[in-house]
């Protein structure tokens, strides 16, 4: 009982504690995982293998995780990015969708030169992720409109738009199939000879190291934790608080249309309606977790994407449902999380009375 | 009595287990009570009136009531709470609307509403922290005048306080906390030299602040036809006008919630004004950027630092840099020069005595006294022409308002001129070469400090002047 103990929060969180009580998490989540996926009659000498050997420790395996973690890295970057200036995007997906179907567009029209083709879709898709995030932004500095609801309705319409895209003019019409038509092998992100690893894993390490740089050594990085620390003071301090606010927004929707685009011509090829989900739940985890500090965004990401593979190999090979697949990774999710409360606070046990 | 940080408040919070104590005991009528937690405290009869009131703003005087007692275990439904609280208030000799918000009443009356509210939770205890800290000078002679009719009942009240002189008079006995120990245990009042208290209370005291000259040299500051409304469409400011030179300091006396945070914000630049013009050294700033107004030397201590002022979350070097980065003081046009601006805070922290951590350290970290000078030691740098202070000593111990104090005067003696808003009339006797009053938004003739009585002054604050 808590009646027994007290919590005294801490004032500095050593550097050292806040990684032990993450690795605590993590591995007493994993070990609550690994006792529902027994009781679901997953053999116990297959979770080693299928959890850690098959997801981190063989090549075709770690191929998969890495290639899992690239979008994951761009929309938690994203996210993590708006979180410093205190902009709630939770319309991660409906950015995400916009540099789809841009990247998509631009690959059914054939616009520009064909060396140039896979640049302009990336390029696209950013630009369309930051025009969608800019009516939010635009609402919420002119009128104070909170951004909670205003990008997370515009990801419902995003994926409305997609859908009458899908089954209207992009339906590809050799299958019938409410898929835009395959990309063009130039159209298509270079693998890099390492499972379905491709080069936007380059595009991925490229974002975090610039937005580490920008936020670590930058005048607009001090600016931005200077808006996200006390908003008035930095105004009243003659900071430039708008265009601070206004670029980290714009970069987050940038990034997670970024992401879009990745997907599409990185591991799936088409547009299709299956492949934007989820990425909203992620991107606010890897953020929160990662504390909004983009070298840690990767570490996140990565460990999530493990455990995105691993979900999968449960669903295709022991016949766990998606709903379990759901519950034990939020179980590992939850723990993390919840261990954090060890490296916030000391744990002071009550003189008894 | 103590000062700020001698544990007052937290001996207090500790009685009536808002925090648990490390060791110790509670003892209450002979008996050893376990507190448990606030409600172990209240059944012991306990009741605290925190600084902040703890009460719903939303909600009616009586839902606020009904709420505290269902909280206890009792049955009352709302129109009961007001009932019992408009015969509790009867009987203690003042008026209470039940029905109104609590957003809407004066903090005189919110503080009274809570006083009732810990009394009909049963409080054979009341503990009140600074409960005149918030009033004017009347209210808070009523509300001490209203503690001896509570303990004329039979009741024991509790008094935490910094403001000795004024609480004296109405305690019996007197206990003097320092740095977390009990200096004087429940002394007698009666008898008692208030200077003995004093140096109990401080330790050594520090020399008073050096008096700023009368000596005021070219005109800099000229407001004129100021006017501002609140949000709700009220008349904060109307029609403010005032001169200032360089090297004067004009005090503005008023009670709290006449115009003075709206002043500050039309000055910094945080709110439009409906109309009027601020001239500084001829330049009308009127529609600048708080940005230009920086650089044209207009610099603000606003009441609440952390409102507008500092950010907790930052370190000290990067509050101290907070003002000079966008002019690029601390690197070039992109990058930051973070040794550069560590460098100059481990200055200024050693130049104005700032305690309590390093350029590394999170402000949140430091006390109110310290992290008022910080801000200072910020405001009146290089370039500094016109400081707005408001309140800068507000809640600050005696050693902490010495230096808050000498830090201005060290400044105006440089020549920067100096608007000094306060509801503390000691303080504007003691740094301004005029004084004004302000009242619902207009300010009354200046005059020299040396010609201000405590009945013209007076007279003024209450408007019938």
């Amino acid at each position: 009982m808590l009646d027994g103990a007290l919590l005294v929060r801490r004032q500095r969180v050593p550097l050292r504690l806040s990684a032990a009580s993450y690795l605590g998490g993590l591995v007493f989540g994993l070990a609550l995982a690994a006792l529902i996926l027994v009781q679901l009659g997953v053999p116990a000498a297959a979770l080693w293998q299928e959890f850690v050997v098959q997801t981190f420790l063989t090549s075709q395996g770690l191929g998969q995780t890495v290639t899992a973690m690239i979008p994951l890295v761009l929309v938690g970057l994203g996210t993590a990015l708006a979180l410093r200036v205190q902009f709630w995007n939770i319309g991660i997906e409906g950015q995400l969708w916009l540099g789809a179907m841009a990247a998509t567009w631009v690959s059914i029209l054939d616009l520009g030169p064909e060396p140039l083709r896979l640049p302009l879709m990336l390029a696209l898709s950013m630009l369309a992720g930051a025009l969608w995030i800019a009516l939010p932004l635009a609402l919420k500095l002119l009128w104070g409109v909170s951004e909670v609801i205003s990008t997370l309705l515009l990801g419902s319409i995003a994926f409305f738009w997609v859908q009458h895209q899908l089954f209207g003019a992009w339906r590809d019409g050799t299958t019938g199939f409410p898929t835009s038509p395959t990309l063009d092998a130039t159209e298509r992100l270079p693998l890099l000879g390492w499972g379905q690893v491709h080069a936007g894993l380059w595009l991925a390490l490229a974002a975090v190291v610039l937005a580490a740089a920008v936020i670590g050594v930058t005048r607009l990085g001090f600016y931005a934790r200077a808006v996200g620390a006390n908003r008035r003071a930095a105004r009243a301090a003659g900071l430039p608080v708008l265009l601070t606010v206004a670029i980290f927004v714009l970069g987050s929707g940038a990034l997670c249309g970024l992401a879009g685009a990745v997907i599409v011509t990185g591991t799936e090829f088409r547009l299709s309606q299956s492949i934007g989900a989820g990425y909203l739940f992620s991107g606010i985890v890897i953020a929160y977790l990662a504390r909004s500090n983009p070298l840690a965004v990767l570490v996140v990401s990565f460990l999530l994407g493990g455990l995105y593979t691993a979900g999968g190999v449960l669903k295709v090979f022991y016949g766990i449902s998606e709903a379990m697949v759901l519950l034990v990774q939020g179980v590992v999710l939850l723990s993390v999380l919840c261990a954090q409360l060890f490296a916030d606070y000391r744990v002071v046990a009550r003189r008894p009375q | 009595m103590g000062e700020n940080g001698a544990g007052k408040s937290t001996i207090m919070n500790v009685a009536t287990a808002v925090y648990a104590a490390d060791a110790g005991e509670v003892i209450v009528d002979g008996r050893d009570v376990p507190l448990r937690g606030p409600a172990d405290a209240m059944a012991a009869g306990l009741g605290m009136v925190h600084q902040h009131f703890r009460l719903v703003g939303s909600f009616t005087v009586a839902e606020n009531v009904a709420l505290s007692l269902r909280g206890a275990g009792q049955k009352v439904s709302v129109a009961e709470a007001a009932r019992l609280l408009g015969a509790r208030a009867a009987e203690l000799g003042f008026r209470l609307d039940p029905a109104a918000r609590v957003d809407d009443l004066s903090i005189a009356e919110r503080q009274r509403a809570e006083i009732l509210k810990v009394l009909l939770l049963g409080a054979g205890i009341l503990i009140l922290d600074e409960p005149t800290a918030v009033l004017t000078a009347e209210e808070a002679q009523a509300l001490l005048s209203l503690v001896r009719r509570l303990a004329g009942e039979g009741r024991a009240v509790v008094l935490i306080t910094h403001k000795m002189r004024e609480v004296a008079a109405y305690s019996d006995r007197i206990t003097v906390m320092r740095q977390g120990r009990t200096v004087l245990d429940a002394a007698p009042a009666q008898g008692l030299a208030m200077d003995e208290v004093a140096r109990l209370a401080v330790g050594e005291i520090p020399a008073a602040a050096p008096r700023v000259a009368a000596r005021p040299g070219a005109p800099l500051l000229s407001i004129a036809g100021l006017s501002a409304r609140r949000g709700d469409g009220s008349r904060a400011l109307d029609g403010l006008a005032l001169e200032l030179a360089e090297g004067e300091v004009l005090g503005i006396a008023g009670v709290g919630g006449n115009g003075q945070s709206e002043l500050v914000e039309l000055l910094s630049g945080l709110r439009r004004p409906e109309a009027g013009t601020i001239r500084l050294g001829g330049t009308d700033l009127i529609a600048a950027s708080p940005a230009a107004r920086r650089a044209a030397g207009l610099r603000v201590v606003p009441a609440d630092r952390f409102d507008s002022a500092m950010a907790p979350g930052l370190t000290l070097a990067e509050n101290l840099a907070l003002t000079g980065i966008a002019s690029g003081r601390f690197g070039g046009r992109w990058l930051v020069d973070g040794r550069k601006m560590r460098r100059e805070a481990e200055r200024l922290i050693a130049d104005h005595e700032v305690r309590g951590g390093g350029p590394t350290t999170p402000v949140s970290l430091l006390s109110g006294g310290n992290a008022q000078k910080l801000l200072l030691a910020r405001e009146v740098s290089d370039g500094a022409r016109l400081l707005v202070a408001h309140s800068p000593s507000r809640g600050l111990d005696l050693r902490a308002t010495r230096a808050v104090h000498g830090a201005i005067a060290e400044g105006v003696a440089r020549g920067m001129a100096c608007l000094l808003i306060s509801e503390d009339l000691e303080e504007i006797m003691s740094l301004s070469t005029r004084v004004c009053v302000i009242n619902n938004g207009r300010l009354s003739a200046p005059m020299p400090a040396s010609e201000v009585t405590p009945d013209r002054l007076g007279a003024l604050l209450v408007g019938h002047a």
